[in-house]
C-alpha cells in the first residue's frame, strides 16, 4: 500500500471528523508502524493534502504576517488586578486572555488532604463560556481543563518552598476569559507572576512558551490555527536562571535533530517572556 | 543604593540579610522584595505577602472560637493563634479583639501566644504585613509622630493589623494617612509629607 492509500484508510476509518487531533494521530500511527520519524512529515503532508489543508507558511511568514521566531504581540502582563486575592495577574498574549488569581497559603482544607510536610498547590484551570469563537462552552470541568489544571500544579510544586507552609495550601485559579491557542503557557507563566505577588518564595519565576512545527518549519509561539492545523505541538516552561525544563508536552512527532532546534527556540523565547515579567512586577515600584 | 527583585534573581555575591538561597557563591532571592544595598550590608525585604509569625512580634488578633484549652485566634495568616487558658486570667469570647505577643511557634506551625489584652472599641484597618516596619518607622518615630499630632490612640500590629482609637475624624485622617504610608512605603521623605498630611486641614 503506497502511503497516500495507508493515509486515506486511516482518515476513512477515523470515526471523528477530519480535526487537527486526527491528522498527527493517524501521521504518527503510520510512522511508528514504520518504525521511522521521518515518515511522521512525509504522512501528515498527504493527510493535510487530501483534507485541503492550506499553506500555514507562504513566502517564510505565517498567516498572521509573523516570522519563524517571532513571539506574538501584544504580550502584557498586569499584576495585582485582583484586590481580593493575595496575588493576581491579567495577561495578553496576541489574541488571549488569562486572568489568574492567587489565595493562600492558607489551611488545607478539607483537613484529611493536608500534608503535614508541606504545603499543597491546587489549580484550577477553567476557560469562559465566552472564551472561544465557536459555540459557547457549556460551564464545568472537561478532560482538557483537568490536564491542564494537574500541570500548573506539578510545574508551579517544583519551584515553590512547599516546605515552608506545612499543611497549608495555595490555590490557583485561572481563567481564560478568551483564547486563542497558546493558554496552557499564558496560565502558567502568568501564575508565576501572581505567586511572586502574592509573597510565595520560589527558586524562581517560570516562564512558559509554546514551540512548534508547521509546514516543516519549527516555530515559536503558536497561535490558534497553528496549533490546531501544525504538524507538532510543544509548550514547555523553563526555570530563566538556570534553563532547567519544569514542563514539557509534544503533541506529534520531531526527529532528534528537530527536538533540539525546537528546544533551542523555545528556550530563546521563554527568556523574551520572562523579561515580560519581571518587567511587570518591577513596574510596581518604579523607584 | 536599592533595587527591587523578583524570584531567581541575583541580589548579590556578598552574604545577604533576608530570604535569599546560594548557589555557587552567589545569592538569590527567594522572593518578590526590595533589595538595599548599604556598603557592606545587603538587605532584602519583601514587598508583599502573608504574615509568617515570629517569637516575639505583637501581633493583633480576633477570637474564633471558646475551646477547653483556652482560645483559637486569627492572626490573619496561614496558621491560627492558640491562646492558651493558662496565659491569661480574663475570659474572652468570639468577636473580641485583642493584642498578644507571639511567644513560640512550633514544628508543625501551631502558633502559641502570651499577654493578651482585650481591646476595647475603637476601629481596625489591614494593610500589607510587609509595610508595617514603615509604618512603625525607625526607633517608632513615625507611629509616635502621628500618635503626636492627632492625639489616636494607635496599636500596630506585626501582622499588618492596626487598632485606633480616638475621635471619627481623626481616626479618618489617620487611616488615610495609613494608607499613604502603606502605598508610598518604598519611596523617600515619607515621614515629612505624612507629617505635612496630618499637620493640614481635614
Amino acid at each position: 500500500m503506497s502511503l497516500e492509500d495507508e493515509v486515506r484508510k486511516l482518515l476513512s476509518e477515523n470515526v471523528k471528523k477530519a480535526g487537527p487531533r486526527a491528522l498527527r494521530a493517524i501521521a504518527r500511527k503510520i510512522a511508528e508502524e514504520k518504525g521511522d520519524p521521518n515518515v511522521y512529515t512525509e504522512a501528515f503532508k498527504v493527510a493535510a493534502r487530501i483534507l485541503g489543508r492550506p499553506k500555514l507558511i507562504v513566502d517564510g511568514k505565517r498567516i498572521d504576517g509573523r516570522s519563524p521566531d517571532e513571539l506574538r504581540t501584544p504580550l502584557r502582563i498586569e499584576v495585582g488586578v485582583l484586590s481580593r486575592a493575595d496575588g493576581s495577574a491579567l495577561i495578553e498574549w496576541g489574541k488571549n486572555k488569562i486572568v489568574v488569581g492567587v489565595y493562600g497559603p492558607r489551611p488545607c482544607i478539607p483537613k484529611h488532604e493536608a500534608n503535614p510536610y508541606r504545603a499543597l498547590v491546587k489549580a484550577r484551570y477553567n476557560m469562559a463560556p465566552f472564551s472561544t469563537p465557536e459555540e459557547r462552552i457549556r460551564p464545568g470541568p472537561t478532560r482538557r481543563s483537568v490536564e491542564i489544571s494537574k500541570l500548573l500544579e506539578e510545574a508551579l510544586s517544583s519551584v515553590i518552598l512547599l516546605e515552608e507552609f506545612p499543611g497549608a495550601q495555595i490555590e490557583v485559579y485561572v481563567e481564560v476569559l478568551q483564547s486563542d491557542g497558546g493558554t496552557r503557557v499564558a496560565s502558567l507563566t502568568a501564575a508565576s507572576v501572581a505567586l511572586a505577588q502574592a509573597g510565595i518564595p520560589m527558586l524562581d519565576l517560570i516562564s512558559a512558551v509554546a514551540v512548534g512545527k508547521v509546514d516543516g518549519q519549527i516555530v515559536i509561539d503558536l497561535n490558534k490555527d497553528e496549533d490546531n492545523w501544525g504538524e507538532v505541538d510543544m509548550p514547555l516552561a523553563i526555570l530563566p536562571r538556570t534553563r532547567e525544563l519544569v514542563f514539557l508536552q509534544t503533541d506529534g512527532l520531531l526527529t532528534k535533530e528537530e527536538y533540539k532546534e525546537a528546544l533551542k527556540l523555545g528556550i530563546k523565547g521563554a527568556l523574551q517572556i520572562y523579561e515580560v515579567q519581571k518587567e511587570a512586577l518591577k513596574r510596581r515600584y518604579m523607584l | 543604593m536599592r533595587k527591587v527583585v523578583v524570584p531567581g534573581e541575583l541580589v548579590s555575591e556578598k552574604k545577604v540579610e533576608g530570604p535569599v538561597y546560594e548557589d555557587d557563591g552567589k545569592y538569590y532571592s527567594l522572593i518578590y522584595g526590595l533589595a538595599t544595598y548599604e556598603g557592606e550590608r545587603v538587605k532584602l525585604i519583601p514587598l508583599e505577602g502573608r504574615y509568617m509569625p515570629k517569637p516575639g512580634d505583637l501581633v493583633i488578633g480576633v477570637v474564633q472560637e471558646a475551646r477547653f484549652f483556652g482560645y483559637l485566634v486569627d492572626i490573619r495568616s496561614p496558621y491560627t493563634g492558640v491562646l492558651m487558658a493558662n496565659e491569661t486570667r480574663e475570659k474572652f469570647t468570639e468577636g473580641d479583639v485583642i493584642s498578644a505577643k507571639v511567644k513560640t511557634v512550633d514544628e508543625v506551625k501551631n502558633v502559641f501566644l502570651t499577654s493578651p489584652r482585650r481591646l476595647e472599641g475603637g476601629r481596625i484597618i489591614e494593610i500589607i504585613p510587609a509595610k508595617v516596619p514603615r509604618v512603625i518607622g525607625k526607633k517608632k518615630s513615625m507611629v509616635l509622630m502621628m500618635k503626636q499630632l492627632t492625639g489616636v490612640q494607635i496599636l500596630v500590629g506585626s501582622n499588618g493589623r492596626v487598632w485606633l482609637r480616638g475621635p471619627w475624624e481623626k481616626m479618618s485622617k489617620v487611616i488615610e494617612a495609613i494608607l499613604m504610608i502603606e502605598r508610598e512605603a518604598h519611596t523617600t521623605g515619607l515621614t515629612d509629607r505624612i507629617r505635612e498630611f496630618l499637620e493640614g486641614e481635614g
